[in-house]
């Protein structure tokens, strides 16, 4: 009998996570998260120039005094956290061992546990050639049994289309929220442009690259028919030495450049190592990276 | 090109056992990988680099196959006829007679081989140079032709028969053997008979003059030889000696000077000088005293001087002992008288003490006292019995006999009247017992007109034909019957009655007591020359060759007959029947043995049989040979300085 994906010192360890979203982000709901979009809160933010129409309460009086214009003053809006955990479901994510799809559910329900506890709403929304079903919008903490039936009942397979779920996700979801997408990110191209979309709309987006130990150092060599797990589409191939020495470099380009493309628009990155324990992986993300601080 | 060891092809499949290996070696363990993608990405900077794997992969494969295929092609021992060779049905006569065992240099230095050897080489040489698809028979041509190898199309069968054929020391029958292998090749397509000999002497050269079909494979160059192609005794028993005549055949380029050595019973009994020229023949007769042995004597003559051919230098004759006749003459008494006054002259020839006169009733009783009862003295048998007008009820199986006007039934000659005054005409004054006699004038009284059946000689006739005295013989029985009474004819006061007499007892006793004739020839089965005694049930025969006498061998009667096959070489058979010795000799019994001389081919055999060339022929496997250790060098340093995998 395998092991069960979630037990009960899964859900202990998922007691000691927190997230906390480094940025504000929007929501119709106050919460307890500020948000960019400047509201109706009582922390100042910024000054901008009255412009007709304006709440006359909003007007600083004292810089009119002082400057003789009119300032009305903008404040921060709480907002709660909209999490979206795009979880990649497509057949490369069933690979490695133990496989990249068990990791990043673990890490699903890791975040959407966390997102819960702090009375944001989580969501979770495999995706793999198209967005699947998911369950969206749930709060509280005892929704986390629900997360964890539906994570358990995922299955990988089939392609990947990016461009395509996340074109279906935005159709769906115009808030901006905190969007966690858990993938290995094979078809870089089209990630980019998926995730170009995702920033358009202004989600936060945290892109975790789950990474088996096969992938960074396959045990292969000689001749051998590689055969694609999505779809089961075959290459002969005469792996030699320096192509692996190849291999290793391009990965290693492979996720440089995604982790250059995060850099650079501001998007969390983290290279998740099936290897690594998830809780382990969590605190560390959390304690170093944007994600929770 | 054609394969005489076509099985190698098998060997073939080592081939099918080198690309399954090179197919193991390229098959590919599936190995299922996240995004095929990304290793095509890699794959594409390395294609040209698979590719090239691929080739050098596979000219590696290749020169394996190449290497393969050339020791494959060497093992079955190609023939490269070029389209010339066709297949044919090829029927091999081998000469096996005693000429072919002249020795001959083999290549210089002592070693001498045998012309047989040679044929074998040569037979060989004609198979391994011929393709494949030809059908084979080789026949062996010794005293009868013997098919050793029926129709095949594997030629180292052909061979192997060829290696178990035994030196046969007599006459070959050449064209008997061809004539068989004329028979067995009807039907068939493309016939071909190869007659490999030293020509039998000019025979295989007639015999190819007549028949295109046939094909003179020689062998043999020497012409050495000096040989006694005749040794024959002949009886003179009025002087008691034998006249034996020694022939000797020159058959070498030089004159010859040497002697001939006659042994009489393995002792010298004298030596006579030789000299003969180059091709010619020395004959000399030589008079040897009658031996005192009961049984006879066996002459060997040798000759002294080694040559090719060494089976005729000896050659073997009997000498059977000449001991006077026994007569017993059946008659009434008062007509004994002109009978005993003929055979009393007769000293030599009647041994009057043993001789008898009887009444024909007394005739019985003296068969009856043969036995040797007790108290009585004993008789000895008659070598001849004279019944004048008179004649037994019946037959002995065997024995000598002269009737006089009246024989038994057993005599296959019937009387059917008379004839008055009839004229005396001898058949033939060449036959034995009507030589040196004339019958001019004789005057008879009557005679009886008889009709002969089939196994009678006629040996003295009427002017009309009629039978007047005649000789019957069976294979136990020898009679001389006249059909007229002596004693009412004035043949009785002429020569020729004592003559006919005397002619009568030395045909009838001469030679007609052996049971064996007195020569064979080599390879010639023995049998006796008349029915056995049924108490005869096993005899015993002892081979007498070069000089020395072998073990002696039972040999079982079967219908009162025995047989003997072992006549393989010259030398003498003494064989015990019962009580008695019989002697006979066993020669080559052809003078043409002894010419050794080779026979030239009109032309070349190997053209005339389209055989393929030697280095290029027979030979490519060698060149194979040498290609496939190229080859292996080649791939050796292709894969040492990585041009292949």
């Amino acid at each position: 009998m395998s092991q069960p994906l979630f037990d009960k010192d899964f859900l202990k360890k998922l007691e000691c996570l927190s997230l906390i979203a480094r940025q504000l982000v929007f929501s119709r709901r106050q919460a307890l998260r500020p948000s960019v979009k400047k509201g109706a809160s009582i922390e100042f933010r910024d000054y901008r120039e009255y412009t007709p129409g304006d709440d006359p309460r909003t007007v600083d009086w004292t810089a009119y005094a002082r400057l003789g214009d009119l300032f009305v003053k903008l404040f921060r809006q709480e907002e709660e956290l909209d999490l979206w955990l795009l979880l990649d479901t497509s057949g490369s994510m069933d690979f490695g061992e133990p496989s990249k799809f068990d990791q990043a559910r673990r890490i699903a329900a890791a975040l959407a546990y966390i997102g819960l506890s702090h009375m944001d709403s989580a969501s979770v929304v495999p995706f793999g050639d198209g967005l699947l079903p998911s369950r969206d919008r749930l709060r509280g903490k005892g929704q986390i049994f629900r997360v964890l039936d539906f994570l358990t009942n995922l299955r990988a397979g089939g392609k990947t289309d990016f461009q395509k779920s996340v074109q279906m996700f935005i159709s769906r979801v115009r808030r901006p929220g905190l969007v966690v997408v858990l993938s290995d990110f094979y078809g870089l191209e089209q990630a980019r442009a998926a995730m170009d979309r995702l920033r358009f709309l202004r989600h936060q987006i945290h892109v975790m690259q789950l990474v088996s130990p096969w992938e960074l150092d396959p045990p292969i060599r000689g001749e051998l028919r590689l055969i694609d797990t999505e779809s089961r589409v075959h290459q002969d191939l005469t792996v030699t030495d320096s192509m692996l020495r190849r291999y290793k470099t391009a990965f290693d380009e492979f996720g440089t450049a995604l982790r250059r493309y995060s850099m650079k628009y501001s998007i969390g990155y983290d290279q998740v190592h099936t290897t690594v324990a998830f809780d382990e992986f969590i605190r560390r993300v959390l304690q170093h990276g944007r994600l929770l601080a | 090109m054609s394969l005489l060891a076509p099985w190698a092809l098998w060997f073939g499949l080592i081939g099918a056992g080198v690309v399954a290996l090179y197919l193991l070696k390229i098959k590919r363990r599936q190995q299922t990988v996240p995004a095929l993608d990304f290793w095509l990405q890699l794959a594409g900077r390395t294609k040209v680099h698979s590719l090239f794997d691929r080739l050098k992969r596979l000219l590696s494969m290749l020169l394996w196959l190449a290497i393969v295929t050339c020791l494959v092609l060497a093992l079955g021992n190609p023939i490269l006829a070029l389209g010339r060779v066709k297949p044919r049905a090829i029927a091999v006569v081998i000469d096996n007679s005693a000429s072919m065992q002249a020795l001959e240099d083999d290549g210089g230095g002592d070693a001498r081989v045998s012309r047989l050897d040679l044929a074998r080489r040569a037979l060989e040489n004609l198979t391994t140079r011929r393709p494949v698809s030809d059908e084979w028979l080789l026949i062996e041509a010794a005293a009868e032709p013997r098919v050793l190898q029926a129709w095949t199309y594997d030629a180292r069968a052909v061979r192997t028969a060829a290696s178990a054929i035994a030196p046969f020391a007599g006459a070959g029958d050449v064209a008997a053997a061809v004539e068989l292998a004329g028979q067995l090749l009807a039907g068939k397509s493309d016939p071909c008979i190869v007659v490999i000999s030293d020509g039998a002497a000019g025979t295989v050269t007639r015999l190819a003059e007549t028949d295109e079909r046939i094909v003179h494979w020689p062998v043999g160059r020497t012409r050495d030889n000096l040989g006694i192609t005749r040794l024959a005794a002949r009886s003179h028993r009025q002087n008691g000696n034998h006249h034996v005549l020694i022939s000797v055949v020159n058959d070498s380029d030089e004159h010859v000077d040497t002697r001939v050595t006659l042994e009489l019973d393995g002792s010298a009994h004298s030596v006579e000088l030789v000299s003969v020229g180059p091709g010619e023949v020395w004959e000399k007769t030589v008079v040897i005293d009658a031996p005192a042995a009961e049984e006879g004597a066996v002459l060997r003559a040798v000759l002294d001087r080694p040559d090719a051919l060494a089976l005729d230098d000896e050659a073997y004759a009997t000498l059977e002992p000449i001991r006077p006749a026994v007569v017993w003459l059946i008659t009434e008494p008062d007509e004994a008288f002109f009978f005993e006054q003929a055979l009393g002259s007769m000293d030599a020839l009647v041994w009057a003490e043993e001789s008898l006169t009887l009444a024909p009733q007394q005739y019985e009783q003296a068969l009856a006292a043969l036995g040797g009862a007790e108290g009585q003295p004993t008789l000895r048998a008659p070598d001849l019995v004279i019944f004048n007008n008179c004649a037994p009820p019946a037959l002995p199986a065997s024995g000598r006999f002269v009737f006089i006007n009246a024989w038994p039934k057993e005599i296959p000659a019937a009387a059917s009247g008379g004839i008055e005054t009839p004229q005396l005409f001898l058949s033939s004054r060449a036959h034995p017992l009507t030589q040196h006699i004339s019958v001019q004038g004789v005057r008879l009284a009557a005679a009886q007109r008889v009709t002969l059946a089939p196994g009678a000689t006629v040996l003295a006739h009427t002017g009309d034909g009629d039978p007047l005295i005649f000789l019957a013989e069976d294979p136990g029985r020898r009679s001389l019957c006249l059909a007229f009474n002596v004693l009412e004819s004035d043949m009785l006061f002429r020569n020729a009655f004592p003559l006919l007499l005397r002619n009568a007892v030395a045909y009838l006793h001469a030679g007609g007591a052996s049971w064996l004739r007195p020569e064979y020839r080599v390879g010639e089965p023995v049998r006796p020359a008349r029915p056995l005694p049924p108490e005869v049930t096993s005899v015993t025969l002892t081979a007498v060759n070069a000089g020395a006498a072998a073990e002696p061998a039972d040999l079982p009667v079967e219908n009162a007959r025995f047989l003997f096959t072992g006549t393989q070489r010259p030398g003498a058979l003494r064989v015990r029947i019962g009580d008695e010795v019989a002697l006979a000799s066993v020669n080559i019994g052809d003078a043409g043995e002894s010419r050794i001389a080779p026979v030239a081919a009109p032309g070349d055999p190997a053209e005339a049989l389209v055989l393929s060339g030697r280095l290029l022929g027979t030979m490519p496997w060698l060149a194979l040979a040498v290609a496939a250790s190229l080859l292996v060098a080649l791939e050796w340093l292709t894969f040492h300085f990585r041009w292949t995998e």
